[in-house]
């Protein structure tokens, strides 16, 4: 991974966004399983994003941290309806 | 004054310059290297080795050079470890060896060292246990390290630059040219880097011939080609490593750190045509002045014009060294003997690998095949070659000479081809490894794929240029790959070591740089080590600055060898960027200083600094600490500060806090969500002091909520959290709250805050703001605000206080703040800085940082009361965890010394009755306080031991002292509020 696609400004520097958190794989995780039992997955994460030196967006982002190949960005909330 | 030798067929520009090296002066052609002009001078002795401090002189002419390491400048200012061959001679350079005392013809520990023996692997950790490594350490360090650490080194700044290109080649050498080449001419936009000072590689000296010119005209001419194509060529710039899909090269104008470029350069496609590096073979004493590789001779030779020696032994295992002696021999060097360790049946047999033999043996060369030199005799230089037949019970004979130039074959470059996935593929050619698996965008060619005759190298680095090319959409034409014919295939036979009984193999040297011997990867083996990447911690073989370039192959051949399995099976351990040695200074470039990062002050920033306020960087803010007094250290001018804001008034400058302004219709559910209380009850025009939780129910941050309006509010946040605080609106937003009718928008500095603290607060006010504000003055209840405007400017007055006074704070814009700040200090408010502060809301158990430290929640931190409320915010639900009901989880409580005038500071263990070593919490904050003339402190402590009156003890074996403590509640002062209130 060496660059994000930000859907809002395009493909830019990784230094310009901020990691945030990895989301559970099981969507029904209770707040306590989110918060402590999280499983790293080698094949795909889902994450949060920031991109604080640009358009300030918060996105999804879903790739495989073994390879570091991107498979998805995108906006999270109102950008993404 | 030493005289120069003769040089012969020099390549460099006439002209003299002058360096001292250790003391002497000596002189040097323009472009010669610190090594070149030595050994013009015959100076073979250009260092010790660091463990043994054995005489040593170079062995290479590259920065893989292992021994002839130097420090350049004058004390304190020196540079330690640049390589000989790579520091570019400058007029007036000041050169010193390194690891020798007194002199570097008489080593004083070198002659210890040899009364004591040699040190094997592991002799430190075995050695030196009792009573303790401490005994020792004091006397070991002063005699190891490499070289000396500078007392003082400013180097000038250097450059960082940003780039792309379609292609990036690194290594300018025959493939490199021609894939740049290649790739140019089909219209992609190309740079090409090269670590030397010059392109060529080993085209410099190898006989051959391309597209019917010489091998110097080639390079002349591709050069000139690539410019006309705008090929961008970066010389004396190293690839040292790839970050973030940036690849980093390092300029290093003249190998002298200083003024450097840092280039981040962002390729579609990189082609690594990094060469080869020519591997040595250990014999016995095979360190001595005098032995060198001979690619580094005949480089000395062709590019410098420096004859390396008088008569000459090479000792190789392959065929080209029959054309070096030729082409050494027209250098006018005298070559005795060359020492084949293949067998006759397996030296090649075409007819001009024949012819040449015979031709060189007419000449007077003795060529021995089957024969290994197995010592080096001399000892400050090589004085003979000792010589034996393997495999045979032949005696074994001395041949005089000064030099012998060893080869045992080309080690790839592969380095930055094992990254990224990339994986060290055996390959027989080499007898070494070549990298494999590349990732898409990836090509490696020529010699640092193992190809090692010019024919093929030509044609593989063309291919990989074009193929570069049509990747990145540039479809010309390449054009057809340059014919040319060099040196022979090498054909070379795996030779690694002479035969040595094992008494001689602690002086078979493999890592030169470290002095790592034969005999330490035996022990090695014997005391377990497997693997070649445990054998390389435990022997430090290709730790050093050279990484091990020339002995690092060598190492794992012959560990094979020791542990009778192929180099294939034992693999080669692997090389971590940076490639090659950078400083520091290259890395930071400008990002020194105040320029590490942003700057943000204040409005009324300058009036600090004119008013002698302590300015100190508090996250990207500059706060004053306090203000000096004459004649008043800072803690009692702290103290002073904080004693006038309780007796009269002070001003604080607050315009640090974070504001957030969050509006809209769903504002108010929207901050019930992210505060631990409910937003949706406060009545317009007031505001409410919350905490806000993490998603765990930790206490993330605290700060003051105003409603200017039921659909606006704005959010304070302490100082240093206010980027962090604004993510984490934002990140709410976007998720459980997105498509919701709210925004929020940092006003951070769109606000100015002045604070206007002390009893006298209310009145200097009524008379700074005059009659309109009068009214607002006299009806503003605790926590209630007002808007209005004040000499044109907007102003909120806020009846708020962090110091337990009556207390204001004006919020206004950041244009009035000088005026605002000016009028009430006039009106006789002193200002009182952030250690006051601290002061004040320690007295009054107010909570910073220390306290809401990202590990307290807010049962911890005595907000029952709140968290009973049930207000479902966010982390609210995590609160109820069992874990944070338990009687060992901290708790906030006050502390004072027991006797009263005891001192305890913040950082203090503290223990109770039952343990004297088990601590069952620690002080968060401690202040000496001018209203009750003792130490207070707030605290943390386990919830079993929170009663008032406990006893504790505040152990600081750092600071050398224990106090009893009492535990009090954690408002010293003022517990009911009536002075706030009034």
């Amino acid at each position: 991974m060496t660059r994000l696609v930000c859907p809002f400004c395009g493909p830019r520097e990784l230094r310009e966004f901020v990691f945030h958190k990895t989301l559970p794989a099981d969507d029904n995780a209770n707040a306590y399983e989110r918060t402590y039992q999280r499983v790293a997955s080698i094949a795909l994460s889902s994450e949060h994003w920031q991109h604080v030196e640009g358009c300030r967006g918060w996105l999804l982002v879903q790739r495989n941290p073994s390879t570091g190949q991107v498979f998805e960005v995108r906006l999270l909330g109102a950008g993404a309806a | 004054m030493n005289e120069a030798l003769s040089r012969t067929g020099t390549r460099l520009r006439p002209g003299a310059l002058s360096f001292t090296f250790d003391g002497r002066q000596y002189t040097a052609q323009p472009g010669d290297s610190a090594a070149s002009a030595l050994l013009a001078h015959g100076v073979r002795l250009m260092g010790r080795s660091v463990k043994y401090r054995r005489p040593r002189g170079p062995l290479c002419a590259g920065p893989e050079e292992p021994n002839a390491l130097l420090s350049v400048g004058t004390a304190p200012e020196v540079i330690p470890n640049l390589p000989a061959p790579q520091v570019l001679v400058r007029d007036g350079l000041v050169l010193r060896s390194q690891n020798r005392w007194p002199t570097l013809k008489f080593d004083l520990a070198s002659v210890l060292r040899a009364g004591g023996g040699f040190l094997g692997a592991g002799f430190y950790y075995k050695t030196f246990i009792w009573p303790s490594w401490r005994t020792y350490e004091g006397i070991i360090r002063r005699l190891a390290g490499l070289g000396e650490a500078p007392g003082r080194c400013e180097l000038p700044q250097g450059a960082i630059e940003h780039c792309s290109c379609d292609v990036l080649v690194a290594g300018a050498g025959a493939a490199g040219l021609t894939a740049a080449l290649a790739a140019a001419r089909a219209g992609a936009r190309v740079v090409l880097c090269e670590r030397e000072p010059r392109c060529g590689g080993e085209l410099e000296f190898e006989t051959a011939q391309i597209d019917g010119s010489s091998a110097l005209e080639w390079i002349a001419s591709t050069l000139a080609q690539l410019r006309s194509l705008g090929v961008r060529i970066l010389t004396h710039t190293a690839l040292v490593a790839e970050s973030c899909g940036e690849l980093i090269a390092h300029a290093e104008p003249g190998g002298l750190p200083g003024g450097n470029t840092m280039y981040y350069i962002r390729a579609r496609e990189f082609i690594i045509a990094m060469g080869a590096i020519e591997r040595p073979i250990a014999f016995c004493d095979n360190d001595r002045p005098g032995v060198m590789m001979l690619g580094a001779a005949e480089r000395y030779r062709a590019h410098y014009g420096v004859q390396i020696g008088a008569r000459l032994v090479l000792f190789a295992n392959h065929e080209r060294v029959y054309s070096a002696a030729r082409r050494l021999m027209a250098g006018g060097m005298n070559v005795r003997a060359i020492v084949d360790t293949r067998r006759v049946h397996q030296l090649s047999t075409d007819e001009a690998s024949s012819r040449l033999r015979e031709s060189l043996r007419s000449d007077g060369v003795e060529c021995l095949a089957g024969h290994a030199v197995t010592a080096a005799l001399g000892r400050l230089a090589v004085q003979a070659a000792r010589i034996e037949l393997l495999g045979g019970s032949a005696p074994h004979r001395q041949i005089p000479c000064d030099t012998i130039l060893i080869s045992s074959g080309w080690t790839p470059a592969a380095q930055a081809g094992l990254q990224q996935g990339g994986l060290a593929q055996y390959c027989a050619a080499t007898g070494a490894f070549v990298a494999e698996n590349q990732p898409s965008g990836r090509i490696v060619t020529g010699a640092a794929q193992g190809l090692l005759e010019l024919t093929a190298v030509l044609r593989d680095g063309h291919a990989a240029g074009a193929r570069a090319a049509r990747a990145v959409g540039a479809l010309g034409n390449s054009g057809a790959a340059p014919d040319g014919r060099g040196d022979p295939e090498p054909a070379a036979v795996t030779f690694a070591r002479a035969p040595a009984p094992s008494s001689a193999e602690k002086r078979q040297f493999v890592d030169l740089q470290n002095d790592v011997t034969v005999a330490d990867l035996r022990t090695a083996l014997a005391e377990g080590f497997r693997d070649i990447e445990h054998i390389k911690r435990y022997t430090t073989l290709g730790v050093g600055t050279d990484q091990g370039r020339t002995g690092g192959v060598l190492g794992a051949q012959i560990v094979a060898e020791l542990k009778g399995e192929s180099l294939a099976e034992i693999g080669a351990s692997r090389s971590r960027p940076p490639y090659h040695p950078v400083t520091m200074r290259s890395i930071a470039g400008f990002h020194v200083g105040a320029a590490v990062k942003v700057a943000r002050r204040t409005p009324l920033h300058d009036w600090h600094s004119a008013h002698r306020g302590m300015l100190e960087p508090m996250g990207l803010w500059t706060r004053p600490r306090y203000y000096t007094v004459h004649g008043l250290s800072a803690a009692a001018a702290a103290v002073e500060e904080a004693r006038r804001v309780r007796s009269h008034g002070g001003i604080a400058d607050g315009s640090t806090l974070g504001k957030l302004e969050i509006a809209g219709p769903e504002a108010a559910a929207f901050l019930d969500y992210l505060y631990l209380t409910k937003a949706s009850t406060i009545k317009v025009g007031r505001s409410k002091y919350m905490v806000n939780l993490r998603e765990d129910g930790m206490v993330l941050d605290d700060g003051l909520v105003l409603r200017l309006a039921a659909d606006r509010f704005v959010a304070t946040t302490s100082s240093s959290h206010g980027t962090h605080m604004l993510s984490h609106f934002e990140h709410y937003q976007s998720t459980q709250w997105s498509n919701r009718a709210l925004t929020i928008t940092d006003v951070t500095e769109a606000w100015a805050v002045i604070a206007v603290a002390g009893p006298s607060s209310r009145a200097t006010l009524h008379r700074v703001l005059g009659g309109s504000w009068s009214a607002a003055l006299d009806r503003l209840k605790h926590m209630e605000f007002t808007d209005g405007h004040f000499d044109g400017g907007d102003l909120r007055l806020l009846r708020a206080s962090f110091s337990g006074e009556l207390a204001y704070e004006l919020h206004c814009r950041p244009a009035s703040a000088l005026m605002l700040w000016e009028a009430l200090h006039t009106a006789g408010l002193a200002p009182y800085g952030i250690d006051a502060l601290d002061i004040l809301r320690v007295e009054k158990g107010y909570l910073v940082s220390s306290e809401i430290n990202g590990q307290t929640t807010p049962l911890d931190l005595g907000m029952e009361a709140l968290v009973r409320l049930g207000n479902p915010c966010l982390g609210r639900e995590l609160l109820d965890r069992a874990a944070f009901q338990e009687a060992t989880r901290p708790r906030l409580v006050g502390l004072r010394a027991l006797d009263g005038h005891g001192q305890f500071l913040a950082g203090a263990q503290l223990t109770g009755a039952e343990s004297a070593t088990r601590p069952c919490g620690h002080v968060t904050s401690s202040v000496f306080s001018p209203t009750f003339g003792e130490w207070l402190g707030l605290a943390l402590v386990a919830r079993n031991l929170t009663l008032e009156g406990t006893i504790l003890t505040a152990r600081d074996p750092l600071r050398s002292s224990h106090t009893a403590v009492r535990i009090v509640s954690p408002v010293h002062f003022d517990a009911t509020g009536a002075r706030m209130m009034a």
